[in-house]
């Protein structure tokens, strides 16, 4: 009888437990486990001494992120691109969730759904030829289907940077939007109907039951998810940045970002220390604009804070 | 996300294995003394891992079997044989020495040292005077006593550059049918400067085809920059930046890039650009220029090839009627002998018996050939005392074991087996190369990157931003270069041409005594 009550609460969230487990052990193994390795970054890697015998140099694995005028592009590079994904995609998300959800009809919201979904689903270096097919020098589709039937002079796109920054995002937003606008369609579901009815009954048109109700009802959704990839802004696509751009040089000043550049800095000289010193430089930045952001939201709103 | 997770999950289980690899190390030494003699008595085990370029097989244990049979009559080792592809070659030893798993003899392709700055290499010198007489014999016979200076560091030999043809002179690649429809005589080219003609020439028969080949990969590793080097000897100093560079004889290390020799490279290549020779899409397109001659599209290219067989090679694996003509001499320079070199890693507790193997390597006929080809009557079969060819029927993709595209990489080339066709005499004329070409006066001098890493990681960057739009010649040269350099000098190559100058200075005043 005294059993009864101590054991339903283990009944009840046993099951979400063993649904959180595979996530719990995901990020345990990935992401709590590599933490140990963190001071690797400020060793001289020795294998003969091992790492823990290794030279503690400080901060001298972290100076050649800073070491040139790249410095400062690529991080101009990362944070602006990572902005305008977060600003875009959202908005675009929400955009496509809110167009999905008036779809009354099941069939064709669910063939659209499936069909925006789907570019998340290609592999980048599949994409990077897409991309190719598209603006080839010679053969590509736009050179040599649109502009040149048209008489206006074609572009050598993979040695031309100014017009890499539109097309990166369109890339981005066009393979991320669909994925990103599930949670949205999810919200929007979640979303008593009775208060759209209630709004109809007053006399509000579609727009404004869209700008007062379906908005301030996702706002708590978009800025959780605004939160999330704000940690992740020092981070990029690599197979977006290298990949499809197919690792030009002459597009450099509009692809490199720190991931891109720690790549092809470290390809020869193969140091785990100084690969080291720009993950934690990445995360740590990263953790500190969570923190940042979630301060301010709690300013302005203490009920949406993520903590 | 996926491919992340992998990562990472690589990256702890790298992180856990090199924790019980440092707990395990410190148990065994104190065992070892006891367990010594009794070592001995017991056939020690090392683990041989081969890159190979053909279809790596499911199955590699008749193969295994083959070669512990030599093994261990001859030296009493048996050997763990991994074959691994090359691009997943230097990612699989790297991989296995971070994470301390058990990993003996592999080769570099092009890092020496890399490996030798991090200690992961163990120095092999009172190793080799004792089980490697054999070995620097035939290295003697076939290079000359001064390969071993490519690979020693601070007086210790960190390893043994493998023994073949090491000469790869310049030579324009091109398609022989094409050449007479354009009715140009093969004669007439010499030289660099007779090709625009025959370009031009070919361009006008056959509009359709592109007359020189894309250059691609590794900006400086084309043919172009190969050609400066071999014509004009240019001493890269074994890393591959070129920031810091000999040219010539006179002890002076320089910006490549700010030499005139680069220049007129460039405005070469940039000549031949505009005059249409070159595709518009060089500097970026993905398709190598093997492809394209082999595809039809394409006429020449320029390679660095030992012998004079090359053309019935290239023939028969692009299915094209190729010729080739040598238009420029090759420079030896360190990187250009120990790109290619077999290594002992610094935490093998078997160096003895990987030094033993080693020495089998180089020298026995037998372990070299089982090796490449497999086990005879049943891989292949064999013709005359030099030649081989594949059982009736099949060919290297349907063999059960072929390594035979790895003959670059094992052992010595003077006892492989040749596959049927090929004439005898060139790989006489490729040794006889290895002595007759000139040596630059740095050869042996290698370059340590340790106190300037920050730079070079910037420089390689900068490089990888620049190089290739002017090495096919799809930039203006005048403003590109300048650009080019100030960047390179923002990168801090000075610090790395000061860094080597001092590097060189200390090592030719070694030299002297």
């Amino acid at each position: 009888m005294t059993a009864k009550p101590k054991s339903k609460p283990l009944k009840k969230t046993l099951p979400l437990l063993i649904l959180a487990g595979p996530g719990l052990l995901y990020f345990l193994i990935n992401s709590y486990f590599p933490m140990f390795g963190v001071f690797i970054a400020f060793k001289d890697v020795n294998y003969a001494k091992g790492i823990f015998g290794s030279d503690w140099i400080g901060f001298k694995n972290f100076t050649f992120l800073f070491q040139t005028s790249d410095a400062w592009i690529m991080t101009r590079n990362t944070l602006l691109y990572n902005l305008t994904f977060i600003a875009l995609g959202t908005v675009v998300s929400i955009i496509i969730a809110i167009l999905m959800s008036e779809l009354l009809n099941k069939l064709y919201s669910k063939l659209f759904m499936t069909g925006l979904i789907l570019p998340n689903l290609i592999s980048m270096i599949v994409l990077s030829l897409l991309v190719f097919a598209f603006l080839n020098a010679d053969s590509g589709f736009v050179n040599h289907s649109i502009l040149r039937p048209l008489g206006i002079p074609e572009i050598n796109w993979y040695s031309e940077a100014k017009y890499w920054p539109y097309l990166l995002v369109l890339i981005q937003i066009w393979k991320t939007a669909g994925y990103g606008s599930i949670v949205y369609f999810a919200s929007i579901a979640g979303i008593d109907k009775s208060i759209y009815e209630s709004a109809k009954i007053d006399g509000a048109g579609k727009l404004k039951q869209i700008r007062m109700i379906t908005l301030p009802l996702l706002k708590p959704t978009i800025i959780v998810l605004v939160l999330m990839s704000m940690g992740r802004i020092f981070n990029s696509d690599f197979g977006l940045f290298y990949q499809v751009p197919m690792n030009s040089g002459a597009l450099y000043s509009a692809t490199q970002t720190i991931d891109t550049y720690v790549y092809r800095a470290l390809m020869q000289l193969n140091d785990i220390g100084m690969s080291a010193a720009a993950g934690l430089y990445q995360s740590l930045v990263g953790f500190a604009l969570v923190l940042t952001v979630n301060a301010i939201v709690k300013k302005v709103n203490p009920e949406n804070a993520l903590f | 996300m996926k491919k992340k997770g992998l990562g990472s999950l690589l990256l702890s289980m790298v992180i856990c294995g090199s924790l019980l690899s440092a707990c395990g190390g410190n148990s065994n030494t104190s065992s070892k003394n006891s367990g010594d003699t009794e070592a001995k008595a017991k056939v020690a085990e090392i683990v041989f891992a081969l890159p190979s370029f053909n279809r790596i097989p499911d199955d590699l244990s008749k193969v295994t079997e083959a070669i512990n049979a030599i093994t261990t009559a001859k030296i009493g080792v048996k050997v763990d044989f991994r074959l691994f592809g090359p691009a997943d070659y230097a990612q699989k030893v790297n991989l296995a020495l971070q994470s301390g798993e058990k990993m003996d003899i592999f080769t570099t392709l092009g890092q020496f040292s890399n490996y030798v700055s991090k200690s992961q290499v163990a120095p092999l010198e009172e190793l080799l005077t004792e089980h490697g007489k054999e070995l620097t014999a035939i290295l003697d016979k076939d290079f000359g006593p001064d390969i071993l200076k490519t690979t020693t560091m601070d007086g210790h030999i960190y390893g043994i550059p493998v023994n073949k043809g090491m000469a790869l002179p310049t030579n324009i690649i091109y398609n022989a049918d094409m050449l007479a429809e354009a009715g140009v005589a093969a004669d007439s080219i010499q030289s660099v400067e007779d090709l625009p003609a025959v370009f031009g020439a070919v361009k006008q028969k056959l509009p359709d085809v592109v007359p020189f080949g894309p250059i691609n990969v590794n900006p400086t590793d084309t043919g172009l920059v190969n050609w400066m080097k071999g014509a004009s000897k240019v001493d890269y100093l074994t890393d591959t930046t070129g920031v810091g560079v000999v040219i010539g004889d006179n002890g002076k290390v320089v910006n490549f890039y700010e030499s005139d020799v680069f220049k007129n490279g460039i405005q070469m290549m940039r000549d031949w650009f505009e005059a249409g020779y070159l595709q518009k899409d060089t500097a970026t397109t993905t398709i190598t220029a093997m492809e394209m001659v082999s595809s039809g599209r394409g006429f020449s290219f320029l390679g660095g090839y030992s012998g004079m067989e090359v053309g019935k090679q290239l023939s028969a694996q692009v299915g094209k009627n190729i010729e080739t003509k040598r238009i420029a001499p090759f420079y030896f320079d360190t990187s250009a002998v120990n790109s290619v070199t077999w290594m002992v890693s610094s935490t093998s507790k078997e160096t003895e018996a990987a030094v033993k193997f080693l020495n089998l390597l180089y020298t026995d006929k037998e372990l070299i050939n089982t090796i490449l080809f497999g086990i005879e009557g049943e891989d292949y079969i064999k013709v005359d005392e030099h030649h081989v060819k594949f059982p009736e029927g099949m060919d290297a993709n349907t063999v059960p074991y072929t390594s035979m595209l790895s003959s670059g990489i094992v052992g010595s080339e003077s006892l492989q087996y040749q596959m049927e066709g090929i004439n005898w005499s060139d790989v006489e004329l490729k040794l006889k190369e290895n002595k007759d070409t000139e040596r630059s006066p740095y050869f042996g001098f290698i370059f340590d990157q340790g106190q300037v890493k920050t730079q070079m990681s910037a420089v390689n960057n900068v490089v990888n931003q620049f190089l290739p739009a002017l090495v096919s010649g799809s930039v203006d040269p005048e403003s590109i270069i300048a650009k080019f350099n100030s960047a390179l000098k923002d990168a801090g190559a000075q610090d790395i041409i000061d860094s080597k100058q001092q590097q060189l200075d200390q090592w030719l005043a070694a030299q002297k005594q």
